[in-house]
C-alpha cells in the first residue's frame, strides 16, 4: 500500500515535531512512492527502530521465561526434597519406635534374668539354712536321746536342747521372714518403666 | 508472508516471544494469541457459523493448562468438526514420538519443538509454509 502525500506529510511532521515514529505490523504494509527518498528513509528508520525494540523485548522476555523455568524447576526440586524429608522423618520415627520397643524388651529380659538369679540365690540360702537348722536339731536331739537312753543326767542337756530348738525355730522363721521381706519389698522396675 | 496466525498456548510469556519472533522474521502480518483450547474452539465454531475470515495458520500447544481438552483434540476439532482448511500444527516443548503420531492422525501438519531458540525453527517453517498451504508437505518435526 503506497501512502498518499497527505498521510506521508502527517507522518513526517509527527516525527519532526514530536519524535514519534510509526511502528508495528503497519510498517509491513505501507510503501513509499518510487522517487520519494525522504519517506523511504523514514520508513526504513521506523522499521529499524521497531526491530530494535522487538529484539530488546524478545531478549528480556526470553530471560524472564528462562528465570520462570528455573523457578519452576527449583520449586519442583524443593517439593521433591520436602517429600523425601517427610519420608525420612516417618522412617526415623518408625525406627525410633522399633528401637524403644527393643530396649523395653531387653530391659524386661534383664529384669527377668535378675529375678531368676535372685530366686535361685534365695533358694540356695533357704536350703543351706534349713540343712544347718535340721542338722543342729538332729544332732542335739540325738545327744538328748542318747543321754535319756543311757539314763544319764538330762537336766542340763534337756534345757540346752529345748533352748537350742526354740532358737533354731526362731532363726528359721527369721530367715524365712527376711527372705520373704526382701522378695516383696524390692521395688518393681517394670512398673516404674511403664509409668515413665 | 502469512496473513494471520493464531497461537493457542497457556503461557502468556511465550505469546510475547512468539509474536516478536514472528515479527522479526517477517513471518506474519497479524497474530492473535489465546490462552485456552476452549477459547480457540469457540472462536473457530463462531467463525464456522458466521463464515468470517479464519486465521490462515494455527499453532497449538500440546498441554494447555486450564482447558477441558488438550492441543491434539483441538487440532482434531478444527480439522474435522469445523471443516476448516487452515494450516495447523503443534508447538510444544515435548518431543515425544507417540504424541507426534497422535497429532499427525488428528490432522496436524507440523510439530515445532519449543525451546529458548525458537527463531531458527520458525525460519525453517517459513520456508516450508507454501507447501503446507497447498497440502503437499509431509508431516515434519522442527527440533
Amino acid at each position: 500500500m503506497i501512502a498518499d502525500k497527505k498521510t506521508r506529510d502527517i507522518l513526517l511532521n509527527i516525527k519532526k515535531d514530536r519524535g514519534v515514529y510509526l511502528e508495528g505490523n503497519l510498517l509491513k504494509l505501507i510503501k513509499a512512492e518510487a522517487n520519494d527518498e525522504e519517506f523511504e528513509e523514514y520508513l526504513q528508520e521506523c522499521i529499524g527502530r521497531d526491530k530494535a525494540v522487538r529484539v530488546k523485548r524478545l531478549d528480556i522476555t526470553k530471560q524472564v521465561q528462562k528465570q520462570n523455568s528455573t523457578l519452576i524447576k527449583n520449586q519442583e526440586e524443593i517439593t521433591r526434597i520436602n517429600e523425601e524429608l517427610k519420608t525420612s522423618l516417618k522412617l526415623t520415627e518408625k525406627t525410633k519406635c522399633e528401637a524403644e520397643t527393643a530396649k523395653e524388651t531387653a530391659l524386661n529380659d534383664l529384669d527377668l534374668l535378675q529375678k531368676k538369679t535372685q530366686t535361685e540365690l534365695i533358694g540356695t540360702i533357704v536350703k543351706v539354712a534349713l540343712i544347718v537348722i535340721v542338722s543342729v536339731g538332729v544332732v542335739s536331739t540325738g545327744m538328748y536321746g542318747l543321754a535319756i537312753w543311757k539314763s544319764k543326767d538330762t537336766q542340763i542337756i534337756g534345757s540346752a536342747w529345748s533352748n537350742m530348738l526354740s532358737i533354731l525355730l526362731t532363726n528359721a522363721f527369721s530367715i524365712i521372714g527376711t527372705i520373704m521381706g526382701v522378695k516383696y519389698a524390692t521395688p518393681d522396675k517394670t512398673k516404674n518403666r511403664r509409668s515413665r | 508472508m502469512i496473513e494471520s496466525i493464531l497461537l493457542v498456548d497457556d503461557e502468556s510469556l511465550f505469546h510475547l516471544v512468539f509474536e516478536d519472533a514472528c515479527s522479526l522474521l517477517d513471518i506474519s502480518l497479524t497474530l492473535e494469541c489465546v490462552n485456552s483450547a476452549d477459547e480457540a474452539a469457540n472462536m473457530f465454531r463462531r467463525l464456522y457459523e458466521t463464515g468470517d475470515r479464519k486465521p490462515e495458520c494455527v499453532f497449538v500447544d500440546l498441554n494447555i493448562i486450564g482447558s477441558s481438552f488438550d492441543g491434539i483434540e483441538l487440532v482434531r476439532k478444527i480439522n474435522f468438526e469445523y471443516g476448516n482448511h487452515v494450516v495447523i500444527g503443534m508447538i510444544s516443548s515435548s518431543n515425544e514420538i507417540d504424541e507426534q503420531k497422535k497429532a499427525q492422525l488428528a490432522g496436524a501438519q507440523f510439530w515445532i519443538v519449543k525451546s529458548d531458540e525458537i527463531e531458527p525453527r520458525l525460519e525453517e517453517f517459513k520456508k516450508d509454509y507454501s507447501n503446507y498451504k497447498n497440502r503437499s508437505a509431509k508431516f515434519k518435526v522442527y527440533n
